[in-house]
């Protein structure tokens, strides 16, 4: 793709962005204007509305990317987000839609009447934004690379700048049209590159991974490494290099590499012959194609990895902080739940892409693997496979659809976050939530410029694993038990948000270990998830002098029809 | 917040009720079952990938294994599942709580 085609296509989806911001200001003033507003839509916009905030970047770009590199175990992501939205249908979205809290802060406060829980779940819905936002900022820079070659930070910074003005200047509200709109967008960015994808494809005679050997380059291909990279070579191999390899400057001239691990430092270029095998990354295994195709064999303690994440992503879905007001936008609890099976069926549609996409590239672009930038996959292939002007289109097409997944869904968490921090943490009013979404924005753009660059759907995967360690336990046991004490929630946010927070931390300072300590802090839900349910409910059990006083209104009003008129109690929620 | 002077009565009453009692009890006795038994099928499909391996190698069509279609077979039952909670809580909590809020609104006013 040209530079000059790409940039295009970050501009005109930037403007929109910015244009449909100001005049959305128009559209939605307030809350309650856009709860009483939203009493016309039907399911279907509702519904892609949902999608258009949920699809980030970890589902456009990462999820490709982690199949590629890992093969059929990483299809749980996909599942599990959607998956995570079937569990918040069956166990919270009908009574946390009675209990008339528009965030979860508000609904820690209604069930447990205490602000100390209430900033509690403050600090975490901050937390789990940011861990959020940071993979999202970081592909933008993975994205402005590819297209211009500009250092890592410019994406980031850009994307950051364009949320910011959005946030400040009022627009990008949970907008349902505009979100719906962009759901449809990122669909039709990823499916129709596909259409021609797999035509290229077929016409290429169909070749698949498959077989007892790792992925070897098919045709001779010119490797450009863009930041410092270790990989290990299977077997001696004569290449050619410009640049610097293990430290010694090589200008061109033919080069072997013995087997074993070699340095090539950034802006070097390398020539493979056919038929050498890829070099992988230090931190991606090499995998034979069929054990890629086959469940259980892409990391170090796969069972336990993948019942971690199945935990953290279906019960991690209830507690992110842009998902729940949408459940607002429905009139009555039919059409929430009518909603939820047309955001199934949308979601699912969706995730059928990023895994044809990891397929194509483990043929098309194994050079990846060796730079371990696995997460430009999507990008790349269109201009593989396809030549020409086609070839360039479709790439700006994919750009496009990946800066609206930044820009839509940084735009909800942003908005969610900002909120948060204004209300409960800082003193409310305009100013404090001008340094709110500077905050809101600066903090993961820090930490994405300064981060190991991990794979982005493993990053958002920390941020389910928080979500799923606090406000999981807060949700499921505030619906249906009676027993909860402030004290046993107020414990369990802090033991089950911090394990969870403290070893995403790890990871992300740190980078991915090996080993089961490397297993057990990437993917901590499984052993952080149970803990923070017992120690909510041993502590709970401890203190039962502290329940809430105004328990038996609190349960009449998640547990009655809405359809029902009852005194409901007249507890409102602050931040509106 | 609210005052606090009727704390107990009204609310307690309708608490006690049968037919609030009864309409979450169909509720939890639908919802937990499910939510257990959807969470064992998803574990299932981990178990077979890891005692099962030939099993789930076996290629379908050309290099589809059976792992794969179970994979996209996850997100079908996903939707399954949904559609069978929206048939439940048409068929079985709204007349009930339709039901309830006729005897409220009778008896009440």
């Amino acid at each position: 793709m040209t530079a000059g085609l790409g940039l295009t296509a970050v501009l005109v989806v930037v403007v929109a962005a910015i244009l449909i911001g100001a005049f959305g200001l128009r559209l939605s003033r307030t809350t309650s204007d856009f709860y009483v507003a939203s009493r016309t839509v039907s399911p279907l916009w509702n519904a892609s509305a949902i999608g258009g905030e949920y699809l980030s970047a970890a589902s456009f770009l990462g999820i490709a990317g982690l199949i590629l590199a890992y093969g059929a175990d990483m299809l749980w992501l996909p599942v599990g987000w959607t998956g995570g939205y079937l569990v918040l249908l069956v166990l919270v979205s009908a009574p946390l839609r009675r209990s008339g809290a528009y965030t979860l802060p508000d609904f820690a406060e209604a069930r447990l009447e205490s602000m100390a829980v209430r900033r509690t779940a403050s600090v975490l819905v901050v937390l789990i934004g940011w861990l959020y936002l940071m993979p999202q900022f970081q592909s933008a820079g993975l994205v402005f690379r590819e297209i211009t070659g500009a250092p890592p930070w410019v994406g980031g910074l850009l994307v950051g700048v364009v949320v910011g003005v959005n946030v400040l200047s009022g627009g990008m509200r949970s907008i349902t049209f505009v979100q719906a709109f962009q759901y449809w967008l990122k669909l039709t960015a990823l499916a129709l590159p596909v259409a021609f994808l797999l035509f290229a494809w077929h016409h290429d005679g169909r070749p698949a991974p498959h077989g007892e050997v790792p992925p070897y380059f098919t045709a001779p291909v010119t490797v450009a490494v863009g930041t410092d990279v270790t990989v290990r070579v299977q077997w001696p191999v004569t290449v050619t290099a410009t640049g610097r390899v293990d430290g010694r400057p090589a200008r061109g001239e033919p080069l072997t590499l013995s087997a074993g691990p070699h340095t090539i430092a950034h802006d070097t270029t390398i020539i493979f012959p056919a038929g050498a095998p890829v070099p992988h990354v230090e931190s991606l295994p090499v995998l034979t194609d069929h054990e890629w195709a086959l469940p259980l064999h892409g990391r170090e303690h796969p069972v336990y990895a993948t019942y971690s994440l199945i935990l953290a992503t279906f019960l991690g879905t209830m507690g992110l902080p842009h998902v729940l007001v949408r459940f607002y936008t429905n009139p009555d609890g039919r059409a929430a739940r009518r909603t939820t099976l047309v955001v199934l069926t949308l979601l699912g549609a969706f995730y059928l892409l990023p895994a044809l996409y990891g397929f194509l590239g483990r043929v098309y672009t194994p050079e990846l693997l060796m730079t371990g930038r696995t997460d430009a996959v999507v990008l790349t292939l269109p201009g593989r496979l396809v030549g020409g002007t086609a070839g360039d289109l479709l790439s700006a097409l994919v750009t496009a659809g990946a800066f609206a997944a930044f820009l839509s869904t940084s735009s909800g968490l942003a908005v969610s976050v900002a909120g948060v921090i204004g209300q409960d943490i800082l003193r409310g009013g305009v100013p404090s939530f001008r340094a709110a979404t500077i905050m809101a924005i600066s903090v993961p753009l820090v930490l994405a410029a300064v981060a190991r660059s991990l794979a982005v759907a493993d990053v958002v995967g920390l941020a389910f694993a928080v979500a799923a360690s606090s406000f999981c336990p807060l949700l499921v046991l505030g619906i249906w038990w009676r027993r909860l004490t402030t004290t046993g929630a107020m414990a369990g946010l802090l033991v089950g948000g911090g394990l969870a927070g403290g070893a995403g931390f790890a990871v992300i300072v740190g980078g991915p270990a090996g080993g089961w300590a490397g297993a057990l802090l990437a993917q901590p839900a499984a052993w952080t998830v149970p803990i923070a349910f017992l120690v909510m409910i041993v502590v709970s059990l401890l203190t039962p002098g502290r329940v809430p006083r105004g328990i038996a209104r609190t349960m009449v009003r998640l547990h009655t029809p809405e359809t029902l008129d009852v005194n409901r109690g007249d507890w409102r929620p602050r931040s509106t | 917040m609210t005052t606090r002077q009727d704390e107990s009565s009204g609310f307690e009453q309708l608490q006690a009720s049968a037919e609030f009692q009864e309409l979450r009890r169909r509720y939890r006795s639908w919802a937990f079952p499910v939510t257990v038994a959807f969470l064992a099928w998803y574990l299932l499909y981990v178990v077979l990938s890891g005692w099962a391996r030939g099993f789930m190698g076996t290629k379908v069509i050309g290099d589809i294994n059976v792992a794969l279609i179970f994979g996209v077979l996850q997100f079908v039952s996903t939707f399954l599942i949904a559609w069978l909670y929206s048939r439940h809580a048409g068929r079985k909590l709204d007349p009930l709580a339709d039901k309830l809020r006729g005897e409220i609104e009778g008896g009440a006013r």
